[in-house]
């Protein structure tokens, strides 16, 4: 029990790194290698502000948040605005690649090499379900991601920008046309990505205490989140979050610590060859449905 | 244009001369750099080397096949490892780990690259990055075979019985690194390196030519990590002690950024790369961490101002060093007269292509309803209809490129409905497309005698080492592709870029491709949207000239005065079926089809 909540938990990290990544991906189809160092700047950023300015947790949040948007503002200026066309080039691996590594060499430099403690929500207060000590705050993490997600799934499906959102990832031209700002839309899809990033920073950052290579490992597994589940798909997002913790937590009793993170991207290797379009995708498998627009 | 051309003929000899100077300056550098270099910068030089070696295999895959992936250092390691157990643990000669560093970096490759045959773009970046975190896993977790991360110490290098010192260290692995590099050139300018650019341009149109490009991809793969594990074995017998942390992400990015810097894609790249990679750097080395900001910076800054690196910066300024080298516009008499030019059949069977209840089903709606159709050989059949008709999904089903959900396609009597379109290709069909589709990395010769492929007898190793057979099959294919560009009229521009061309110029060359295919049946989408009415009245003498070469044809257009006056047959679609067929006089006066086609769109011309 006290593992499948953990599980729950870290699952649950994933999948707000994999609906994050799902964002920008489905309105300019490439993913932001550097999600992760942007994820381990909000942390940074909120241990700061906690730890050595004293601010609350909540402003620290908020501050936290506010420079994970701006970071990923300027990630889409300086790396992906300028290249043109992004499905006839994959310059943006390089560039997010680059993005990504001065932001782990800048976070190095100005927090220093040593890993440090961040305050657990409710001071780390544990209760106890059916015989399993169980962390508030793991319980939390969970009920958070819940809740943005299902925040995210209703404004794609009920508001107006939602719907622009939808009509640019569609048909990024044909919706310039109609009047919608497709640079604009990309841009705040950039900015939320960012917001979610902050959140899932300090709430993973008790756990792997704050430190510039916090994200190292965990940040490919929100990439094999988003792949299980299906890139750009929001429920996918979660579903793969959530399985990929809980598998790791259930394979973490029997093999050593230092094969459980290859367990991740086996897994990941393994939907990748067999379902490319995530698990959701073997249900209602619609073979070359979208081929025909493409010649 | 001729008389430019012409005059720029002797200043590319110039500059071809230098540049060569200019290598051999290199290389002599090179041979006698030991004998007034210290220690230190022996090593470095070494180094330098060994990284030229692995940036070659990098180049090979990301910048001419078009796989950006992070598993370099994973290759890299596991040939280092590989020979370093072979020669230290099992007292193997120095040849037989290189052999083994070559085996165990290709399996690795094949993880890396088999989830390439169904996808491509990121997921491959992926699925390397997944492949370098478990690889460095087994380096540390293994310890009975890899030493974990106390490291692994490697015997004395002796080769054939002798024993390496620095400066034979530093001679092999030069005279490696040369080798490496003429193996890259000969590849690379041979059809394989084509094949390879074609597909990283555009993988449909390499499919219509019949290349396999998932195979190609495998293979370029391959190469890359055979090379890579190659410069691992070097690295491993040259410094005699591996440690996991070389062989960490970081170096992965080194690789990545040698190749970006120099310029992927282009055959000294590698070796800019690798030597400005290294030396800038060393101006760092104080501060590790600025050292990788700006590894970062000038990824982030050279993808966007210099995207052909440097050396694709030095090339832009002279272009015709990319000139082929078999023909040039003035090199052969204009004796080839396409109206003596016939097409030889495998079949003589009257009926070309018999297409029976052919159906295609997106979704819930149904693109094509029972199609029946029947091409008789030596016609030009004319395939029309309104707009989101089936046309383009019809012949997209025909030349393989989407599977029929239902139906049959019979071709020269072999039933070709479940093959892929580099087979058909193979089997005789060939294609233009609605929307162009050439490749903007090869020159527009190139563009043509890639088409020549399919009669092509040598292979990879005849290429390497270039023989006799494949020079002479190069030749004839360079000829034969200017004679279809005279046919076509641009003899004169067979060493640009096809971007440079108008649109019209695009729709041709692609015919022109096509045609050097020697197909039995050629598909024509749309090819005289967008043209000019001059245009269109060349294409349609054209096609005649096409048809009375014994091609049968197979045209999508909607210049209804064209599809009247060059038309055999016709067969009318409208929602995905057939409202009818008939002979050009037939059809127009059919009233469903005036009623469903002409009678609501004006004709188009």
């Amino acid at each position: 029990m006290q593992r499948l909540i953990f599980g729950l938990a870290n699952g649950s990290i994933y999948s707000l790194m994999a609906l994050a990544i799902g964002m920008i991906y489905s309105t300019t189809g490439i993913t932001n290698f550097a999600h992760a160092s942007v994820i381990m700047l909000g942390a940074m950023t909120g241990y700061w502000c906690i730890a050595l300015f004293g601010l609350p947790y909540l402003l620290s949040l908020l501050i936290a948040i506010a420079v994970t948007v701006a970071s990923n503002i300027i990630i889409y200026k300086l790396c992906v605005e300028q290249l043109g066309d992004l499905s006839k080039q994959v310059g943006w691996i390089v560039t997010t690649f680059g993005a990504s590594i001065i932001l782990d060499n800048v976070a190095r430099m100005v927090f220093g090499t040593e890993p440090q403690s961040f305050p657990y929500l409710f001071a780390g207060k544990a209760i106890n379900i059916l015989g399993a000590n169980i962390m508030l705050h793991e319980v939390m993490m969970i009920l958070i991601a819940i809740f943005i997600g299902t925040i995210y799934e209703t404004m794609m499906q009920k508001t107006r920008f939602g719907r622009a959102i939808r009509a640019v990832s569609f048909r990024p031209d044909t919706a310039r046309l109609m009047g919608i700002k497709s640079e604009t839309v990309i841009l705040s899809c950039f900015a939320m990505a960012g917001a979610v990033a902050s959140v899932a920073g300090v709430l993973i950052a008790p756990i792997t205490f704050a430190s510039y290579t916090m994200t190292s490992s965990i940040g490919i597994k929100g990439f094999a989140a988003a792949l299980i589940g299906g890139l750009g798909n929001s429920k996918g997002a979660f579903i793969g979050g959530l399985t990929l913790g809980v598998i790791e937590a259930v394979v973490g009793t029997f093999v050593p610590a230092g094969f459980k993170d290859a367990i991740s991207f086996l897994i990941m290797i393994i939907v990748i060859i067999f379902l490319p379009g995530g698990i959701l995708s073997a249900k209602f498998f619609k073979k070359g449905a979208s081929s025909a627009e493409k010649i | 244009m001729q008389n430019s051309l012409k005059k720029e003929l002797p200043a590319r000899k110039k500059y071809k001369a230098a540049f060569t100077a200019l290598w051999s300056a290199l290389l002599v550098f090179c041979l006698v750099f030991p004998l007034f270099a210290g220690n230190y910068y022996i090593r470095f030089m070494t180094l330098i080397f060994i990284y030229v070696i692995l940036a070659v295999g990098y180049n090979i895959a990301a910048g001419y096949c078009g796989m950006t992936t992070f598993s370099a250092a994973a290759l890299y390691a596991a040939g280092a490892y590989a020979s370093a157990v072979a020669i230290g643990r099992y007292n193997l000669p120095f040849f037989a780990g290189v052999l083994a560093a070559i085996v165990v970096a290709g399996i690795v490759s094949l993880v890396i690259s088999l989830p390439a045959f169904k996808v491509k773009g990121f997921y491959l970046t992926l699925v390397s990055m997944g492949v370098l975190e478990i690889v460095q896993r087994i380096l540390v977790e293994w310890q009975p075979v890899t030493g974990g991360s106390v490291g692994l110490y490697l015997p004395e290098w002796k080769m054939l019985g002798f024993t390496l010192d620095k400066y034979g260290k530093f001679y092999v692995i030069l005279a490696a690194m040369v080798l490496i590099l003429i193996f890259q050139r000969n590849l690379v300018k041979s059809r394989w390196g084509r094949d390879f650019r074609a597909i990283q341009n555009n993988e449909v149109a390499a499919g219509g030519m019949g290349i396999n490009f998932r195979s190609y991809r495998m293979l370029g793969f391959f190469i890359n990590a055979a090379i890579s594990g190659i410069a691992g074995c070097l690295y491993a017998s040259f410094s005699g002690y591996l440690s996991p942390d070389t062989f960490g992400f970081n170096f992965t990015v080194f690789v990545l950024l040698m190749v970006i810097v120099g310029g992927g894609g282009t055959l000294s790249g590698p070796v800019v790369g690798a030597v400005v990679a290294t030396v800038i750097p060393e101006m760092f080395n104080t501060s590790p961490d600025l050292k990788q900001i700006a590894y970062g910076v000038t990824l982030i800054v050279l993808t966007q101002a210099l995207p052909g690196g440097l050396v694709g910066a030095v090339k832009k300024r002279f272009r015709a060093i990319d000139d082929n080298t078999y023909v040039t516009s003035e090199s052969r008499k204009g004796d080839f007269d396409f109206s003596n030019y016939t097409v030889t059949s495998t079949s003589d069977s009257n009926v070309i292509l018999d297409v029976r209840g052919l159906t295609k089903i997106y979704g819930g709606l149904t693109a094509v309803n029972h199609l029946d159709m029947t091409i008789r050989r030596g016609s030009v059949h004319s395939l029309i209809g309104p707009n989101g008709a089936g046309k383009t999904t019809t012949v997209n089903m025909i030349t393989g490129i989407d599977a029929p959900s239902e139906g049959s396609v019979v071709f020269n009597g072999k039933s070709i409905s479940e093959m892929n379109m580099w087979e058909l290709a193979r089997h005789g069909v060939s294609r233009t497309y609605q929307h162009v589709r050439l490749f903007g990395h090869l020159s527009v010769i190139e563009n043509v005698a890639i088409g020549a492929r399919l009669s092509y007898t040598h292979g990879l190793l005849g290429a390497i080492f270039r023989s006799k057979r494949m020079k002479q099959e190069e030749q004839a294919s360079f000829e034969e592709a200017l004679d279809y560009l005279r046919v076509i009229g641009l003899e004169d521009k067979i060493n640009i870029e096809p971007d440079n061309l108008s649109s019209g110029q695009q729709k041709l060359l692609e015919l022109a491709r096509a045609l050097c295919m020697k197909p039995e049946l050629l598909v024509l989408d749309e090819p005289c949207a967008g043209l000019t009415e001059t245009e269109t009245q060349e294409f349609s003498d054209l096609i005649q000239k096409i048809r009375n070469a014994g091609i049968s044809v197979l045209l999508i257009e909607h210049h209804m005065s064209l599809v009247m006056e060059i038309s055999d047959y016709i067969t009318v679609l409208d929602y995905g079926k057939k409202i009818a067929e008939g002979t050009p006089a037939e059809v127009s006066v059919n009233p469903v089809v005036r009623k469903a086609y002409l009678g609501e769109e004006e004709e188009a011309c």
